[in-house]
């Protein structure tokens, strides 16, 4: 895993600080946006992964990838965080953040990568009521870094499988 | 000694099956020690036993059987009762039995170990002081003083013994070595304390728990798990062969594919295999229900009688493990709901016990489970009055829907049909968990039931799970799986054909497939696919599919190849789309969705839904019970609407006025290369003349070997609807009555006797050396039908008495000579399998020639009526043929009775 070879933030007080009291998280980029999830909550990171698109699918699912002999549900993070994106060129160019638990890991579609990253617990606050173009219920936590906001998100809401609704009344 | 050899491998197999059953057994035993049929069911066992080594003259085996089989029958005759003392020590027995069978397998001898005889004599001490006890009638009390002495080392043996009860007795699996050793370490250890008269190194081989290993050399023990993880990794191998097969085939090296073909075998084989090791018989799930059985029929004091079918048939345990609370739900209803009381019963001049049969077969590919009761059945007035009270659904519906469907409602959520809610069922989980469970299997569940004759739940479920062959289809740029157990064929239209023979009708389109109409599904609508559909030559695929209850065709845009394809769950995000049934993956490596044919049906259902509304919102009085139909409602005149059964009918056409001939008086058009005579209807029927227009519509018939048409001015729609005509308002000749369909007065079109009011000629001619003058009975419940075929009966020459069910058909047997007779299936009262049956029992009838006609042509109807004993069966609406048979066992009739 990625996580081995860490990119820290460049100063050295951040460093003390996050030996102590720090949460690792692997970033990545969806238009503007820089987002992040705890390195825990990432299987692994792949780059295109070819996509079946799966016809009757909720708009936020962009179809299913073959992860060498799983079969994974890929969620486009723009179209699940209700993002404005106007990269629709091609969800097979975008980017696998595998996330999830054992039993049903989820393929999250990101444009590009980031870095892992560790910051400091103390910096970590909870959502703000409003952030532009992003619903705000996938937001667990928001950290504020130089010039950039790092939204964190809330990958147990992201996973959560639509209300068990329909397959009854089939 | 061939033969004798024989029989040895057979008892040691058999016996060897009974005594892991009998570790069970004592076990249940002992936490029900009033079983009375357990313990004839361990007494028959160790009987059997006893008696094959008599025969061969094993003594020990012999003896200790014997002294085992003298306690059960004590326990047996309730003179004693069952406790911890005799099941250990009995347990015990059937341990040295088992080393002794381990040694006869191996030697074909008896161990020469005095630690048996030691044990014989044990035992029969024991026994003895079994039957003091019994002799005092003191089953509940101490025993006597005098056993005393005896009883300790039985005691002390009983701890050891226990342990193996435990820790082994419970397992139904054989045991290997390693792990019978260490479950069994303890009990080895004691057993070695006790026995230091015999020789160490024998004590070890021969005392009993040890020998097992050799009883069982043939099986091993392994974790399910390994089992699964190897069924994983074998449909790993199955898509990387895929793959090299394709690669091979595009290289077209000689080498290479030979190779590969040579482990193609191979993995195909290891294939299997794996899968064999993961099939289980249905037993594993049956043998539960006869305990189930007995506690619900005590606790609903009422008297049920279970009898297991095919409980060797094998299945993936993953079904079997998945099944069983499913045939539980569905055995408390058949005890609960169906099975009547005994004082009921007799009233109801049936046996005072209720029959329950759970049985269980292969069918092409898949394994039906039957569980049959011949109980009170159920009632569809009632299910309806309930599903209406529970909002279900609404009034109108239940008015409008067939007996069929009202069954099927059963497994709607939220319904229950108890009366009165027992502890067993009628708490809220009801059929439609089952239905939801078994279709998560990719099975289906059908319903049939007689009033006061019981019901009978059928379900189909795959041999497996794991990997099944599919028929690969394109869709867009797209390829998808349909599984083939719910492939019927394959045919593909050009576009002649597809002109020809797919009509379009409303929103819905239908393909005649040899005289059958197929509603067509395009997958493109279903799945919301844009662009253009046609293969290169403008025709269409279709795949005729079974979902079940329906056959339908679903157009593809094309025909991949046939694969074993290895099924793989859906994510939680996508579960709930009915249409997909998992994924897989290809060959290349790409991922191809599996479609659900029963989900794609109900994509069928959910459009005939609207017309089920429109029928809903409208019918005044449609009768449910009616046989559902597909009618094609036309116009001729304005506001004057017509309805003729889309069976008979061979295409629909549009002309232009110009098109019209006038040759010899008659109007004619061209069509496929002859003149084809078309009817005016209004010049037979009162009704308001065809209005002049540029173009006319034509319904074309192709009866008797010749094209006919009616010219209308507007086809309307087609609709799959259960009516009920009223035949006295506009009964007359060209007509078989009226009905009300989409809020309008539709009147019914007798085809045949408009065709023969047009040209008495038209049905006389070509017939296959025609039959005329025979006296015809036709049992038939529905008007409509009964009108029709008496209809086009007569027209053909015959002399047609009617009856309106089974019951009137047999008393007018009794009452008139007939040389044939006709029946319907469903009827009321007495239905056609049942006349059958009547007739063939009567010794006056017995040879009438008996036509069963039917509505729907399920192979299983057919085969039915076969067996009750019906000459032919055929489909009502298909005159030809109906009259082909009539002709032809008339004429079989006539011949024999001259010869």
């Amino acid at each position: 895993m990625a996580g081995q070879n860490v990119n820290l933030p460049a100063e050295s007080e951040t460093r003390e600080i996050a030996t102590e009291e720090s949460t690792l998280f692997a970033t990545f980029y969806f238009g503007e946006h820089f987002f992040g999830l705890p390195i825990d909550e990432v299987i692994e990171i792949n780059r295109a992964l070819e996509i079946t698109p799966v016809p009757k699918a909720p708009p936020y699912v962009a179809g299913v990838v073959n992860l060498r002999g799983q079969i994974l549900t890929a969620i486009n993070l723009a179209h699940r965080i209700g993002l404005e994106c106007d990269s629709e060129k091609g969800t097979n160019s975008l980017n696998n953040v595998i996330i999830g638990h054992r039993d049903e890991p989820v393929s999250l579609l990101v444009e590009r990568i980031g870095d892992v990253m560790s910051v400091p617990k103390g910096q970590i606050e909870p959502p703000p009521d409003m952030i532009a173009g992003v619903d705000i219920r996938y937001v667990r936590q928001v950290c504020k870094l130089p010039g950039q906001l790092l939204i964190i998100l809330d990958s147990e809401e992201l996973q959560a499988p639509p209300v068990e609704s329909h397959k009854s009344e089939v | 000694m061939g033969m004798e050899d024989d029989i040895l491998k057979d008892f040691l197999s058999e016996s060897k099956e009974n005594l892991e059953l009998l570790d069970q057994q004592f076990v249940e035993l002992e936490e029900e020690p009033d079983n009375a049929e357990l313990i004839r069911s361990i007494f028959r066992t160790i009987h059997t036993i006893k008696g094959t080594s008599g025969f061969f003259g094993f003594t020990t085996l012999e003896g200790i059987a014997h002294f085992a089989e003298d306690i059960l029958s004590k326990l047996r005759d309730g003179v004693v009762a069952v406790d911890e003392d005799i099941i250990t020590m009995l347990l015990k027995a059937v341990d040295y039995i088992k080393a002794i069978l381990a040694t006869l397998e191996q030697t074909g001898k008896e161990p020469d170990d005095t630690a048996y005889l030691d044990f014989i004599v044990d035992l029969r001490n024991f026994a003895e002081k079994v039957a003091k006890r019994a002799a005092a009638g003191g089953s509940q009390e101490e025993a006597p003083p005098a056993a005393e002495e005896a009883k300790e080392e039985p005691a002390e043996e009983s701890a050891a013994a226990e342990e193996e009860d435990k820790a082994e007795a419970a397992e139904e699996a054989p045991k290997d070595e390693p792990a019978a050793k260490e479950e069994t370490h303890k009990a080895e250890k004691k057993e070695e304390e006790k026995k230091e008269t015999a020789p160490p190194a024998k004590s070890k081989a021969a005392a009993p728990p040890v020998v097992a290993p050799q009883l069982t050399e043939t099986h091993v023990r392994v974790d399910v798990h390994l089992l699964d993880k190897l069924m994983n990794l074998a449909g790993e191998l199955v898509l990387s062969r895929n793959r090299l097969t394709q690669i091979a085939n595009q290289l077209n090296n000689p080498d290479l594919l030979t190779a590969n073909q040579r482990m193609s075998l191979a993995v195909t084989e290891i294939q299997e295999q794996i899968m064999k090791t993961r099939m289980q018989p249905i037993g594993n799930v049956f043998n539960k229900f006869p305990r189930i059985v007995r506690d619900l029929a005590r606790n609903a004091n009422k008297q049920v009688q279970l009898r297991i079918e095919g409980a060797e048939t094998e299945l993936d345990r993953s079904i079997i493990e998945v099944i069983k609370d499913p045939l539980t739900h569905m055995v408390r209803n058949s005890i609960d709901h169906g099975i009547e009381p005994p004082e009921i019963r007799v009233q109801k001049e049936k046996p005072s016990a209720g029959t329950l049969i759970m049985r269980a077969y292969h069918e092409g590919g898949q394994v039906i489970i039957e569980i049959q009761d011949d109980g009170a059945g159920i009632d569809p007035e009632k299910i309806k009055a309930k599903a209406v009270e529970k909002g279900v659904i609404t009034e109108e519906q239940a008015r409008t829907i067939s007996d069929r469907e009202a069954l099927m409602l059963i497994f709607q959520p939220g319904f229950s049909t108890a009366e009165k809610v027992t502890n067993i069922s009628g708490r809220g989980v009801g059929m439609d968990v089952v239905k939801s469970n078994i279709e998560k299997l990719g099975g289906t569940v059908e319903l049939q039931s007689v009033v006061n004759q019981g019901t009978t739940v059928r379900i189909k479920i795959p041999l497996t799970l794991a990997i099944i062959p599919a028929l690969i289809i394109r869709c867009g740029d797209q390829r998808y799986a349909i599984p083939q157990v719910n492939l019927e064929e394959l045919v593909h239209l050009n576009s002649e054909a597809q002109a020809k023979d797919v009509q379009v009708i409303g929103s819905s389109e239908f393909y005649r497939l040899r005289g059958q109409i197929l509603p067509l599904v395009r997958l493109r609508n279903v799945l919301g696919l844009e662009g253009g559909t046609e293969e290169a030559d403008g025709g269409v695929n279709i795949v005729v599919l079974n979902s079940g209850d329906r056959q339908f065709g679903l157009v593809v845009d094309g025909i991949s190849d046939s694969e074993e394809i290895v099924v793989k769950p859906l994510g939680s995000h996508l579960k709930h789309i009915p249409f997909y049934a998992g994924t897989t993956l290809m060959g290349d490596g790409r991922v191809a969705l599996i479609l659900d044919v029963v989900g794609l049906s109900s994509y069928l259902k959910l459009k005939g839904e609207e017309s089920l509304q429109q029928k809903a919102a409208v019918a005044e009085k449609v009768a449910a019970d009616e046989e559902r139909q597909f009618l094609l409602l036309f116009t001729v005149g304005e506001d004057e609407y017509f309805a003729l059964p889309l069976a008979l009918v061979n295409r629909l056409d549009k002309i232009a006025a110009t098109d019209i001939e006038m040759v010899g008086g008659r109007e004619v058009v061209q069509y496929r290369g002859h003149s084809m005579p078309i009817i005016r209807m209004e010049n037979f029927l009162p009704i308001s003349p065809l209005a002049e227009a540029d173009h006319y519509h034509l319904i074309v018939f192709h009866m008797n070997g010749k094209d006919i048409a009616f010219l209308v001015s507007q086809i309307d729609d087609s609709l799959d609807i259960a009516v009920d005509v009223e035949e006295h308002t506009f009964r007359q000749e060209g007509l078989l009555g009226s009905a009300i369909i989409k809020d309008r007065t539709t009147l019914f079109v007798d085809v045949y006797q408009l065709i023969q009011m047009y040209d008495p000629d038209f049905f006389a001619a070509p017939q296959t050396e025609t039959v005329t003058g025979g006296r015809i009975l036709l049992a038939e419940d529905s008007t409509f039908y009964r009108n029709l075929l008496s209809s086009y009966l007569e027209a053909a020459g015959f002399d047609v008495v009617t009856a309106e069910d089974g019951k009137q058909a047999w008393d007018k047997l009794q009452a008139e000579p007939f040389d044939l007779l006709i029946t319907d299936i469903e009827m009321p009262n007495m239905n056609g399998f049942e006349l059958t049956k009547q007739v063939r029992s009567s010794e006056a009838l017995k040879d009438l020639p008996i036509i069963a006609v039917t509505s729907l042509s399920g192979e299983d109807d057919r085969r039915k009526g076969l067996e009750a004993g019906v000459n032919d069966y055929q489909p009502k609406l298909d005159r030809d043929q109906v009259l082909e048979a009539v002709g032809r066992l008339l004429n079989e009739a006539r011949y024999s009775q001259a010869a």
